[in-house]
């Protein structure tokens, strides 16, 4: 099946957070809001974002950059929430397999198969799967965006877009094919380049094999807040595809070892003591 | 009534149970993250607050019995670290001996032969890492940079992959293998009673056996 990406042309973004909602509301994801007695509590940290990071229950986030390009300052918008990548880190590391491949190529989640190991939360390259953590007991539940796919709320398989996209009113966001958004948005990056932004970018295209969100970047990664080339961590290659498979064949090749062992051994002890009947003789 | 020396006291063997059980506990509740079909029983965590639990008397254990056998502990410390030209002959003399039970292939050995003695030391050494990583993966989950809990999760990984499959060897030797006649003599009884006879002694372990005789007051433990 071809597969789907999203596409988010910032240049077009309004920074409404309008996705943000429909997000929330969709997922039923409620929002937290801090208050103090017949009040909310709100803390002025110098930027209209909100709130502070992704967390279970925030799985879209608008981000507010202020940037100095040409001596004046300029206002960029990301959409921060999982990037769907093709060689999602998150995946590898998954032990129980609540984290898979969609067939349309997200990073689908099974939230009931979460073990709360919290290993997507330290080896995810954009910082994505948030979980809440009891400290002393260890209880934990990853929570992320699915690309509308959470099963009982999926809204690819029943023919919509994701709820960020429907309610986009500035078309910021738009969802289809991957292989048309890629040309779409090299389309865009092109005119960006000849209006004079010439560090313009497909951010997605390229990166962990292809993201199935991408952003058209009128400048480069870093001056978004992206990772510029994420990778994988090297620990999560080490540890899944070596020292694991490394592991189980010492372990199968131990047991083997040991079974073979005792035939070896039993054999020649019998052999030994048939001569004299089977009493041992010094023990 | 054959006669019987003391091998392990009581409070080294209390701490061996707990520690086993203790680790059984422990090696379960992680081997199921590496067999995805059982990640099933993972769910809500629950696994990992048994592997807390169980944690929790890994690490207490020792740091109990420590301070109370603080002599045995020092001496057992030394023995994991003494290592020479005896542990040459046991390693030239294992094929044989534990292949084709061959008993008297085996130069006489010291309260511990030289592969108790190699299990003995990975006890300790596995058994900081394990709680040293440990601990961090626990208590500085949040508070961690991600390169850090990344490498503590392999080396917890390593250490698990060399114990469990050690445990087996172990649990095999210690019950499993032909020479072993568990319910008579040897590790089981040494274990659970504290005691083995003094033919299995001489025969086993003729260096410490004639140093405890020797001493005649067993001063061993």
């Amino acid at each position: 099946m071809a597969e789907k990406a999203i596409l988010y042309d910032p240049t077009r973004c309004t920074a409404c957070r309008g996705c943000q909602a429909a997000c929330k509301q969709w997922n039923e994801n409620d929002e937290v809001i801090p208050t103090k007695e017949n009040a909310v509590e709100a803390h002025n940290w110098g930027s209209y974002e909100n709130p502070p990071d992704l967390s279970p229950q925030t799985w879209l986030k608008v981000e507010f950059h202020e940037v100095e390009r040409k001596g004046k300052v300029d206002w960029l918008f990301t959409r921060r929430a999982c990037m769907h990548c093709s060689d999602a880190a998150c995946v590898k590391v998954c032990p129980t397999g609540a984290l898979y491949h969609h067939e349309l190529g997200f990073v689908a989640y099974d939230k009931d198969l979460c073990s709360g190991c919290g290993y997507c939360v330290d080896f995810c390259p954009f910082h994505v799967p948030q979980s809440e953590r009891n400290l002393l007991t260890g209880v934990a539940i990853m929570d992320k965006c699915t690309l509308c796919t959470t099963p009982g709320l999926d809204r690819i398989a029943a023919g919509y877009e994701p709820a960020c996209v429907k309610t986009c009113p500035t078309d910021a966001v738009i969802y289809g094919d991957r292989n048309e958004l890629v040309a779409e948005g090299k389309k865009r990056v092109q005119s960006l380049k000849t209006k004079g932004y010439s560090n313009a970018y497909l951010y997605g295209d390229k990166e962990l094999d292809g993201l199935h969100v991408m952003y058209v970047l009128s400048d480069s990664p870093e001056v978004y807040g992206l990772p510029v080339s994420p990778q994988v961590p090297a620990a999560a290659i080490a540890w899944q595809d070596v020292i694991q498979p490394l592991g189980w064949a010492l372990g199968g090749l131990t047991i083997l070892g040991l079974g073979l062992n005792y035939l070896v051994a039993r054999e020649a002890k019998l052999t030994k003591e048939l001569p004299g009947k089977k009493e041992e003789k010094e023990e | 009534m054959e006669t019987e020396i003391e091998r392990y006291r009581k409070p080294t063997r209390i701490l061996h149970w707990i520690h086993a059980g203790a680790f059984v506990a422990l090696f379960l509740t992680g081997l199921i993250l590496f067999v995805p079909p059982l990640g099933v029983l993972a769910q809500d965590s629950w696994t990992r607050v048994i592997h807390r639990v169980a944690a929790i008397l890994f690490v207490v254990a020792p740091l109990i019995y420590i301070p109370l056998n603080w002599k045995a502990t020092l001496r057992g410390i030394k023995d994991a670290f003494s290592w020479g030209g005896a542990d040459i002959g046991w390693m030239k003399a294992a094929p044989r001996y534990y292949f084709l039970s061959d008993e008297a292939a085996m130069p006489p050995q010291e309260h511990m032969n030289t592969g108790q003695k190699l299990w003995w030391l990975m006890v300790i050494v596995f058994g900081l890492i394990f709680a040293i990583t440990g601990v961090i993966m626990w208590f500085a989950k949040t508070a961690s940079p991600m390169a850090l809990l990344q490498w503590m999760v392999i080396l917890h990984d390593i250490a698990f992959i060399t114990t469990g499959c050690m445990l087996f060897v172990h649990i095999y030797l210690s019950v499993v293998h032909p020479l072993m006649r568990p319910l008579r003599t040897g590790a089981w009884s040494s274990m659970v009673r504290g005691k083995i006879s003094a033919d299995y002694a001489k025969s086993h372990h003729a260096k410490w056996y004639d140093r405890v005789s020797k001493e005649k007051e067993a001063e061993l433990h």
